[in-house]
């Protein structure tokens, strides 16, 4: 009789008790992973949705620019210097831009926004931002087009819940609307007819034109062809003024973002806030963009650039974010902290109650020339099964429900979406796909089966055969 | 051959203020292949001198001697190492492990010295033939009588041929019918085998069956009387 075959057969000697017991660690682990899935998953897509569509992943700014971002502490850059960086084998191009915080102002509607003055050809390679256009919008007149058509009664009852939304991909829109891929031979013509949005972005020749966010433009109630007024103040203090033609309008995946941007070509901001040549950062668009990548050509591209300018990768450019979601981290982790302290309670009831119960056949193994410490080894055996068989089954169980979600991510509408809104967010749940986060859950349900472990096998070496034999 | 040397063994036990004089100033020698009881009022020592004899428990003064080996010289490990190649053990109850059948049981001290299958497996047969379960082979502990399963504790205690097999009151829990057939396999293995049992009873029946009997009496032996 080996060892583990002894242990494999220990294990089912109460089978409710074991599967009680590796049930509670099951739904632990289950928890654990699909909660902390869509919490990392959401974090994920909000940074991702900011990095993306806004700071990207590494800036070079001038070193004051993060504490006070003002046209004053502007760069020019040095042509040797973007050369060099260029040069590094993970940068794929510099994107130049000139921001300032500004007033837009339609009718009698106001609002301070984000003016991003960019290179249109740049910019579209960075950031993608032609398909950032919007192409559909779903305004009063559109619904009630659309109502009078005979799109399918699911998607009828959903227009509602979508009222005013714009959308720069069929794909979204197929799925708030609820079409599937089957229908959208027959759905599809029916929208563009109804609800397109016509749309151009920089055509470069004409410089008074300006791309605003689609949330702007609702909240300015302006539209493709009307007329925007930017107020602000260039550089060195002159004012800085301007009327500017709305030539398209770009769905940006952060609600916040998409209400207070505006976007022009880099030369006319640079003319509107007498700033030639100057630019408030430039962005970096890398070929690899994962973590340890950003980092080592942070590093890299640190050697040279040199004062005032500093390299900052976008977690210094997203810091308040960052912060943000810490906090919601911690709370995260309290909440997963007491499911395992649950569990921690029940893996020790079950070992208690073991221990307790097999007393004296630990006593009569070691009488009859058992060594302790083959029966720890048992033991040990036994309780690793136990915890693995709960680890394991709750991982499987997790993934259809982590995959699902990372592909068709929980959509709020409605309150919920404004709430979400509310507070910058896209109203979206995705999950995030299994990564280091499901090896530290594994790490943690085995430390605490490893502290009964430890607990047995202490009570083992210290039987006491004479009493254990009594008992 | 003398297999057992028990010199001035004394066993105090401290409850609180008093002292329980358990195993008081006892001498005995076993020889190979006896067959000695041991009996005496409950709480006369049988069960305190049995375990001191397999080494379950450590005497306050005086020696065992095991085919010359000082029992109190070894330590933890080592002590058990050596209960499981020269002593074997039969309780009142409990002996086996639940999760095993019969015939895995009484291989399960063969197995911790190693022994190989084949050799095993004959050995096993053979005793499961001796104790009249042939038919049981695969039966798990909780699907036998308690007659039967201290049988199969008997075959187990016996099957790696110990110096002598000890047996604290092996037939208390068991009906009169089970004790005697567990009594006469017993006395047939000693017989065939040549391995020392001594064992401790309450029951006037199994005491006759005896060829050896020591009777305690406050931790005194106060008879040992051999018949043949
Ligand atoms: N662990 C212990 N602590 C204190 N006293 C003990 C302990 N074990 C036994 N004794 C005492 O030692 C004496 C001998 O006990 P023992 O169990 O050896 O008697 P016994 O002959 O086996 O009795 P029985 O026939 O009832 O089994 C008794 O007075 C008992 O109370
Ligand atoms: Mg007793």
């Amino acid at each position: 009789m080996k060892d583990y075959q002894l242990a494999w057969k220990n294990l089912w000697r109460n089978k409710r008790r074991t599967l009680i017991t590796a049930a509670s660690v099951f739904f632990a682990v289950f928890f654990a992973l699909v909660m902390r899935s869509f919490q990392l998953g959401t974090y994920d897509s909000m940074y991702k949705n900011v990095i993306e569509s806004y700071t990207g992943y590494i800036q070079i700014q001038h070193q004051d620019y993060a504490e006070e971002p003002i046209l004053d502490n502007s760069f020019e850059a040095d042509p040797e210097m973007m050369k060099k960086v260029k040069s590094d084998p993970n940068v794929k191009d510099v994107v130049p831009r000139l921001e300032s915080y500004t007033l837009a102002a339609s009718g009698s509607r106001t609002q301070g926004v984000m003016m991003l003055g960019v290179d249109p050809e740049k910019e579209e390679n960075l950031s993608g931002m032609r398909d950032r256009l919007v192409k559909f919008k779903l305004t009063e007149d559109a619904i009630e087009a659309l109502k009078s058509t005979d799109l399918p009664d699911r998607t009828l009852r959903l227009l509602d819940l979508f009222r005013n939304e714009a959308y720069s991909s069929t794909g979204r829109m197929m799925l708030d609307l609820g079409i599937s891929t089957e229908d959208s031979t027959v759905v599809l013509p029916v929208l563009r007819r109804n609800a397109s949005f016509t749309n151009k972005y920089f055509s470069g020749s004409s410089d008074g034109e300006v791309l605003i966010g689609s949330g702007l433009s609702d909240f300015l109630k302006i539209n493709v062809g009307d007329t925007l007024i930017l107020m602000g103040q260039g550089y060195h203090g002159t004012s800085a003024a301007g009327n500017f033609i709305v030539a398209g309008i770009i769905k940006l995946p952060s609600p916040d973002i998409d209400k207070r941007i505006v976007y022009m070509p880099l030369e006319t901001a640079r003319e509107l806030y007498a700033a030639p040549g100057l630019a408030t950062s430039a962005v970096l668009s890398l070929k690899d963009f994962d973590d340890k990548s950003i980092d080592k050509t942070a590093v890299r591209l640190k050697t040279f650039v040199a004062d005032p300018l500093a390299v900052k990768t976008w977690r210094e450019l997203n810091a308040l974010l960052l912060n943000q979601m810490e906090a919601d981290n911690r709370s995260g982790m309290i909440m997963i902290g007491i499911l395992y302290l649950v569990i921690a309670f029940g893996v020790f009831g079950t070992v208690l109650m073991m221990m307790a119960e097999r007393r004296r056949e630990f006593g009569m193994l070691v009488s009859v020339g058992m060594q302790k410490s083959k029966l720890a080894k048992v033991v040990t055996i036994e309780m690793f099964l136990m915890g693995l068989l709960g680890v394991i089954s709750g991982i499987i169980a997790s993934l259809p429900l982590v995959y699902y979600g990372h592909f068709r991510p929980l959509r709020f509408t409605g309150e919920y979406a404004r709430m979400y809104e509310d507070y910058g967010m896209e109203p979206v749940m995705p999950t995030l796909l299994p990564d280091t986060y499901y090896l530290w859950q594994t790490v943690v349900v085995m430390i605490i089966i490893s502290i009964a472990i430890i607990f047995s096998v202490r009570k083992i070496f210290r039987i006491d055969l004479i009493s254990s034999l009594k008992a | 051959m003398k297999v057992i040397e028990i010199r001035d063994l004394h066993k105090i036990y401290k409850a609180s203020d008093i002292e329980v004089h358990a195993v008081n100033c006892v001498n005995l020698d076993f020889q190979e292949a006896e067959f000695a009881a041991i009996v005496g009022p409950s709480g006369s020592g049988k069960t305190t001198l049995l375990n001191l004899l397999g080494g379950l428990d450590m005497p306050t003064s005086g020696q065992i001697l095991i085919d010359g080996t000082d029992l109190s010289m070894l330590k933890s490990s080592a002590l058990i190492d050596f209960r499981m190649r020269n002593i074997g053990f039969v309780f009142q109850s409990y002996n086996l492990i639940p999760v095993l059948t019969a015939k895995e049981n009484i291989e399960f001290i063969m197995s911790l010295q190693k022994w190989i299958k084949k050799e095993r497996e004959e050995r096993s047969f053979e005793l499961l033939k001796a104790i009249g379960l042939s038919d049981r082979t695969n039966s798990r502990p909780a699907k036998l009588s308690g007659g039967q399963q201290q049988r199969v504790a008997v075959a187990r205690a016996l099957a790696s041929r110990p110096k002598f097999v000890l047996a604290d009151e092996p037939t208390a829990n068991l009906d009169s019918k089970s004790a005697s057939t567990l009594l006469e396999i017993m006395e047939k293995l000693n017989h065939e085998e040549k391995i020392t049992f001594i064992f401790s009873t309450h029951d006037p029946r199994v005491m006759k069956m005896a060829r050896r009997v020591i009777t305690l009496e406050d931790g005194k032996v106060v008879s040992d009387d051999v018949r043949e």
